[in-house]
This record gives C-alpha cells, structure tokens and sequence, in this order.
C-alpha cells in the first residue's frame, strides 16, 4: 500500500489544493466547544482533530429543510424543486458517518429509489479522518473502527506530527494528483481505544432485541426523558420526515417542503382525528432503539445505529443508549427465555 | 454481505410529485363523510386493487392517505370516501366539480383477490372502514362468478353515521350478498339491530375452510372482532385485515406508518393475519 | 373570490408588544392589508362596527369585565385567535395566581383595592373556545404571517408542539446547558426557531410547556447538571404560572 505523509503544517495547502478542484465542505469551529461542518472559504477553519460534529454529513443530502416541488396557486401548476448534485469534496469526515450514509443510502434506494437524495449523492469525494474515541463513541461495537477506509477514496490517519495519507480509490488518487506528498515512514496509526463498549456482538444482537420487547428499561427509560427528540435530531442514520406547505404572503404560490421528523415527537404517529398509535414515552424508546438495532438489522444483517454517540452526547437527560442496550444484553443472559 | 452489495441498481425517481386529476363529483355520504368521484388525466386508470389507497394533496394546504372506495372493476374514474376531520379534509369539502387535487398513488399492499377467488368473502366493516371494504364488496359483486357468498357485516356508532345507503339497500336485497348491519346507540328512528359489531359475528352462516375473511374498522375493534371470528372456528389462515396509520409519503421512506419494522404504507395497509402476528404494535 | 375577511384586533392585561409587532410587519403589512378588512384595532384606528371573520385577541383576562368583553368578541367572531404567550397560556400576568388573589390586590392597589375588581389572570382559552395559538413573548413575526396566511386561506394553521431542543439541535446550537445555565428548552414549546438559546441566551419558556410535559425528567436533568431546581421552577413560573396551577391541582 502507497501511504504518504502529510505533516499538520500543510494541512492548509491540502484544503487549498482540493479547493481548486471541487467545493469543500469540512469541520471547522463553531461556538465555543463545538465543531460543525460547513462549506470552506478559509482553508485554515479547517479542524480535523475533533470529537464529532452535531450534525453529520446527512444534512447536505437529505436537508432539514427540503423542497420538494413549488406550486402556483393561481393555475393550479406545479413544478418540481431542483435537486442538484453536492458534487464536493466531503472533507475530514470520521469512519462512522460515512458507514451512516451507505445505511441512508440502502433506505433511499431500496424499494422506490429516490431522486431527492440519490441525485445529491452524486460527484461526492470523499476523504475521510481518523479520531480518538472520547466517551461516547463506541463505533467499534457495531464493526467501524476509527481507521476505517471503507467508502473513502483517501483516508487520513493520525500519526506523530501529522497524518498518513491513504489513497484508497481511483478517484482519490487523482483529487490528490499535483499535491507532493512524501512518503509516510511512521509506523502504524494507533486503531483508538473505546471507553464505551456494547456487550454482545452484532450478529447476536438481534436475538437480544427481540427479547427485549416487554423489558422494563423502556419504562425506566422514559421517567428520564422528556420526549425532545434529540435524540433522532442528531441521528446520521435517522431519515423521517414530515411534509410541510408553505403559503407566500400574497397567497398565490408556495412550497412543499419535507423537514426532519422524529419518532420520539408525540405526533410522530398521529392521525387525523387525533389517534396517537406510539402514545407512551417508553414505547417511543423501544421504537428509537429497535430500529436501530433490530428492525433495519433483520433486514440487512447490518445494525443501523453507526456508534457515533451523538444520541447519547447530546440528550440533555443522559440517556445513554450503550447503557440501554447492555441492559438488555445482561436481561438476556440472566432470563433467556423471556422473549415475546 | 455487504450493504452496497443489497442494493439493486434502478434509476432514481420524483416519487412526491402528484398526477393533477380533476373532481368530477362530490357525494355526502352522512353528515361528515363525503364521495369524491375523481377522475385522472384522460381518464386513465388507477390501476389499483380493493384495499389500497392514495395520497391526495391540495396545494398550500397539504397532503394525506384515504382509501379508495370503487372497485377496479369499474374504470374512468375513482372514489374516495372522506370525513372530514383535519386540514386537508375541511378544504376538500369546500371543492366543486371541476377542481383541481394532486393524486399519488394507487400505495401498499391491498387484498390479493386472487386469493380470495372461489372462496365465500366475508366482509367485516366497522365505520369507516366500510369505505376501503366497499371496493372489495363492488370487485366481488362485479366479478360474481368468481367467488362463493358474500357476507357483510358492518357496524356504525349510530344509525346517522351509517354510508352508502342506496347500495346497503342493494346488497340487503340481493340474494346473493348476506348483509347485516348494527349500530352501537340507535336514533328513536332506528328499526334495525343495535348492538356492537361483534354481536353480529356469533349468528353468521359459515361454511369453516371455504371462508375469508377482511377486517377493516377503528383501531380499537380488531382484537374484538378477531376474538369472535376465531370462537367461530376461522382459522387464523383465512382472516386479513386493513390497518390505519399516518401514511405520509406512501413510498417507505418518512417513518411515520411503521408498525415495529413494518411499512403499512409497504406491507399493508391489509395484511394477512398471521404476518400480523410477529407485529406486537399492530393490534 | 369572495368579500374579503374581517379582522379585528383586540387586547387585554398585557403590554401590547405583540400587537407593535404585527405593526412592524414593514414589508408585508400592505401585502396583509390586501388580503383583509381590518374593521377594528384599537392601536393603529378607532372606529368599531359588527362582526368579524376572524379577531386577534391578545393579552390575558384578569377583571370581570374582561370576561363579559372576550365572551361578546366571541359571540362575533368566527375564527378566535390567541396572540402571544398572556393570551395563549395567561403569561406573566399568570405569576399573581401563584398567590393568594386579596393579597395581590392589596399590594398594588393599597387601601383603594375595593375600587379595582381582579381575577387570577386567565388564558383565552380557560373562558372561551380558542380557534388558534399564535405563541411567543412577543409573539414571533414570522409565525404570525403563517397563521396569517392560512386563515386568508381558510384553512387551520399547524401548531409546533415539539421541544425548542429541536431546533437548537438543527441549528447545531451549542447546548445551553453546556454552558451551565438552565434553559427550560427541554419543556417547552418550540417553534421559535430556538431564538433566545441561538443569541447565548436560555430559554425563557414564553411559548409554553409541551402537551404532556415530563417535569420530573427535567427537575433530574436540573440536578445532573448542578443547577438549581427551585430557580428553574421560578422560571418556569414567569409565563407558565396558570398551566403549573393547574397541573398542581
């Protein structure tokens, strides 16, 4: 394998370089702690030693806000939102969110593939970041280490004084082609240590979660959480939505647009006439976490939660779904039969 | 195996842009539900089976299921049997023949009728969900050859809730069709039986293996009505049921109908009873 | 189309910045006014006839008399709608029903209180059928033109009932939490975009709490986070005194 060396100092002329070619969309600082992606205009914004960003790079192919079609009310006539392709290069980008985007990937192609997102799929460049877990992520519990390459065309590993530059696809190589790099002679990247583990593998898992239907951790769950959604707000792997009208002021036109949903929101399951079918907190729970770790994964043979933390990090009320998870782990093994 | 490697290509499509049909014909059914005979540009046909239904949205008010009412055995136009309780339910009522609405669909999965052929159909209607059912009564009536008796039961909370008049009169006099109806609490003017849906069920005339059976009504009848069908001696085998959620995109993709990892707006809204099972949200 | 709709815009106890609000709708306001009849509003004209399609009532109820007026806006208005937080959920106003109501009057109005007849500051809705919340302290211009809009179209406006963590996580807000104040976020009602907790502030709770709010799960987040929860609760009190009252009872 052709590995290179770039040194932090040069990091600026990287970003430099891949600006020249494509638009870049990378971590930069945000508020006093917090990092979030956004588009580059200043190559030295560039941060790729952070934690996680709030909002993975799901918000540049399925947008919290998303157009749809824009109508005239006049006529009647509509026409459809265009949708172009982000075409870019998604930079500094850690193993678990891009293993989030082939989930949403499988769940806008599957069955009726959709323009929407797949279109703004396209003439995406990839180049990926390792990261040292901090004590939410546990990415290595569902089979995505921090070094790994899968679905990058480069990948830069952290080492003493700089990164290892992979160059993994064709593509990669010729988004980096014009940048010398030296070679890397560094020794091997260290594979990160997890503070935070599930404790079953993936492939029993499922078994785990069926069981798991009547536990009493949804209940235990829900007297701590006061239904916010944060948790799904934060999620790469969560897709739902709702479909929203919007009426200009002078009432002849407007949008349809979809905006992010969430099934810990009450009215998530409501129907017209007011029938709330997922009325309880600790129902809403079970529904969050099953999805992630069985319903999809029944499917696929793949869990749909990526490990990132963000769900955890970010719920003000500490619900920690490792925790909830492990709970039914050790459920399990003390009272195997206990399935529904 | 990996994700990518499950994906089979196909060409990316706009699944949320709406065919514009027009209304050709607003029905009161009682006092808040109402037939919309819709028809598609050049009078295409749906294309759909008993028990599916279709996404219908006025621009700048929004978009919402209803399950179509006609059978597809009669073509040029649909219905739609709507009540009004919601946004896009009160704007509709304010249509006239002649407007414009957004239609798409047919979405789901309805009654495999194929299955149901030579077989006695048994229709167990509670509400509105007379309206979906109506267009499986209509296919079998129309394609009367095919199928054994049929049996209707349908239930209402009163008797000025109650649909379809013209055509309840109909089936009570075809001697083809084994028509009982109940309401839960009559009007002073109310003849007919009163009493809840299940009541209904004990007194019925089956021939056990040669019966199927559709279920489609409020959430709460379900486990009602599947206790009674199966003190009867129905098998699990031959019972299906509709079910209601809040089917928004229709197309498996916003999450909101799911019903544990079921799709209804995918996998139902009728389902067979036995694949119901595995869903403990279902009923 | 048909005659245009009837507004009329109507206060009681409260500061009357929402309806300063809907007067600074600078670009919009002709756009507005081309689509209605404004027959009444006190703040802006002064002549009053019938009956209105649709009446803007801010502010809350808190003498007798206010009861008798809403109750006759009622009667001649075919669409109600509460606008801001004292109209839709009693506000500020509502913190004196935290106590005893003659001690109140006497506070205020001293030995002349005999003279000024009160009430426990009351939301719309608790007196009369409320058609539409329009929330906020003030209430928010851009959510004011939706509901706007809609009733132009005849149509029932959405209501956000969802957390304001929503859109702080949308907006990828640091958590004010985080920042180690409290923020009543978490219960209360979002769809004001998260403005306060977007600038570095908390959130104030104007918009109300949540349908069916868990305040035991945030009197535990209050305690994990080392905050005090007889300060959140104070609060929670500024605009949220009435639905607390109730939820004690």
């Amino acid at each position: 394998m052709d590995l290179k060396f770039l040194a932090s100092d040069r990091v600026e002329a990287l970003v430099s370089h891949l600006m020249h070619q494509k638009a870049v969309y990378a971590p930069q600082r945000m508020g006093r702690h917090s990092v979030a992606l956004d588009k580059v205009t200043n190559p030295a914004a560039v941060v790729l030693d952070y934690s996680r960003t709030m909002q993975s790079v799901k918000k540049y192919f399925q947008p919290p806000r998303d157009e749809l079609l824009k109508f005239d009310l006049t006529d009647q006539s509509f026409a459809a939102a265009t949708v172009e392709p982000l075409d870019a290069v998604l930079l500094g980008i850690h193993s678990y969110d891009r293993a989030a985007i082939d989930r949403l990937d499988y769940n806008f192609s599957q069955g009726q593939p959709e323009k929407n997102y797949l279109k703004r799929r396209e003439g995406v460049i990839w180049v990926g970041v390792s990261y040292e877990p901090d004590e939410f992520h546990f990415s290595g519990s569902v089979g995505i280490g921090p070094l790994e390459t899968e679905g990058f065309d480069v990948f830069l590993s952290r080492v003493g004084g700089g990164y290892q530059v992979e160059t993994v696809t064709e593509k990669g190589g010729e988004i980096l082609a014009g940048f010398d790099l030296p070679q890397a002679e560094q020794g091997k990247p260290s594979p990160g240590h997890f503070h935070q583990h599930i404790f079953l593998p993936q492939a029993r898992l499922n078994e785990v979660m069926a069981a798991s239907y009547s536990s009493p951790v949804w209940e235990e769950t829900a007297q701590k959480c006061v239904g916010c959604g944060s948790c799904n707000i934060v999620c790469p792997t969560c897709y739902c939505f709702n479909v929203e009208e919007n009426v200009d002021i002078k009432v002849t036109g407007g949008t349809r647009e979809r905006i992010w949903d969430g099934c810990m929101l009450r009215e998530f399951t409501e129907v017209a006439g007011g029938e709330v079918f997922r009325g309880g907190l600790a129902e809403r729970q079970r529904h969050r976490v099953l999805r992630k770790f069985k319903y999809l994964s029944d499917r696929t043979g793949h869990p749909w939660c990526v490990g990132c933390g963000r769900c955890t990090a970010y719920c003000t009320a500490g619900i920690s779904i490792v925790s909830i998870v492990n709970r039914c782990v050790s459920d399990f093994e003390k009272h195997p039969t206990t399935a529904v | 195996m990996k994700l990518n490697e499950l994906i089979q290509p196909q060409e990316p499509r706009d699944l949320y842009l709406p065919t514009m049909a027009t209304l050709r014909d607003i029905k009161p059914l009682n006092a808040l539900e109402t037939l919309y005979t819709v028809e598609l540009p050049g009078g295409a046909d749906l294309g759909h089976q008993p028990g599916q239904f279709v996404e219908v949205s006025l621009f700048g008010v929004g978009e919402a299921p209803f399950s179509i009412s006609s059978s597809p055995t009669r073509k040029g136009t649909f219905e739609l049997g709507i009540r009004k309780v919601g946004l896009l339910t009160e704007k509709l009522a304010a249509l006239k023949p002649g407007d414009k609405l957004g239609i798409r669909g047919p979405f789901g999965h309805g009654i495999d009728v194929e299955r149901f052929k030579g077989k006695d159909v048994l229709v167990v209607a509670g509400g509105i969900g007379l309206v979906p059912m109506r267009s499986l009564i209509n296919f079998v009536l129309d394609r009367r050859d095919d199928f054994g008796r049929l049996i209707i039961c349908y239930g209402s909370r009163s008797d000025e809730e109650l649909l379809f008049t013209e055509e309840r009169e109909a089936w009570k006099k075809d001697p083809g069709v084994d028509f009982h109806v109940t309401v839960d609490r009559g009007s002073p003017a109310w003849a007919g039986r009163t009493g809840v849906i299940t009541t209904l069920i004990p007194g019925l005339e089956l021939e056990l293996g040669k019966t199927v059976c559709c279920v489609c009504g409020p959430p709460v009848m379900y486990r009602f009505v599947l206790l009674a069908l199966k003190s009867r001696g129905l098998s699990d085998e031959s019972i299906y049921m509709s079910l209601e959620r809040r089917m928004k995109c229709g197309v498996g993709k916003c999450g909101h109908c799911q019903i544990n990892h079921s799709y209804v707006c995918q996998d139902g809204p009728v389902y067979h009873y036995p694949d119901l099972k595995s869903l403990e949200e279902a009923l | 189309m048909a005659a245009k709709p009837r507004v009329a815009i109507f206060d009681f106890t409260g500061c009357e910045g929402c309806e300063l609000n809907q007067l600074n709708f600078e670009n919009q306001l002709l756009d507005m006014l081309g689509h209605v009849d404004i027959v009444e509003w006190r703040e802006a004209m002064d002549d009053r006839p019938g009956e209105y399609d649709i009446a803007f009532v801010e502010g809350s109820l808190s003498t007798p008399d206010c009861i008798k007026r809403i109750n006759e806006i009622r009667r001649r208005a075919k669409v109600l709608v509460a606008v801001g937080a004292c109209a839709v959920q009693g506000g500020i106003n509502s913190m004196k029903n935290t106590r005893p109501i003659e001690e109140v009057r006497e506070e205020v109005y001293g030995k002349d209180k005999y003279l000024f007849p009160t009430l426990p500051a009351l939301p719309l809705s608790s007196v009369v059928k409320v058609d539409v919340n329009v929330r906020g302290c003030p209430m928010t211009q851009i959510e004011f033109l939706k509901v706007f809009t809609a009733l132009v179209m005849g149509k029932q406006p959405v209501e956000p009932t969802s957390a304001v963590c929503v859109e702080c996580k949308l907006k990828e807000n640091e958590c004010v939490y985080e920042r180690g104040m409290i923020c009543l976020g978490p219960v209360t009602r979002g769809g004001c975009d998260a403005q306060c907790p977007s600038v570095g502030q908390y959130c104030t709770g104007c918009r109300g709490l949540v349908p069916e709010p868990n305040l035991k799960a945030m009197e535990d987040i209050l305690v994990t986070h080392g905050l005090s929860v007889n300060e959140a609760w104070k609060r929670l009190h500024l605009y949220n005194s009435h639905e607390l009252e109730g939820l004690k009872s």
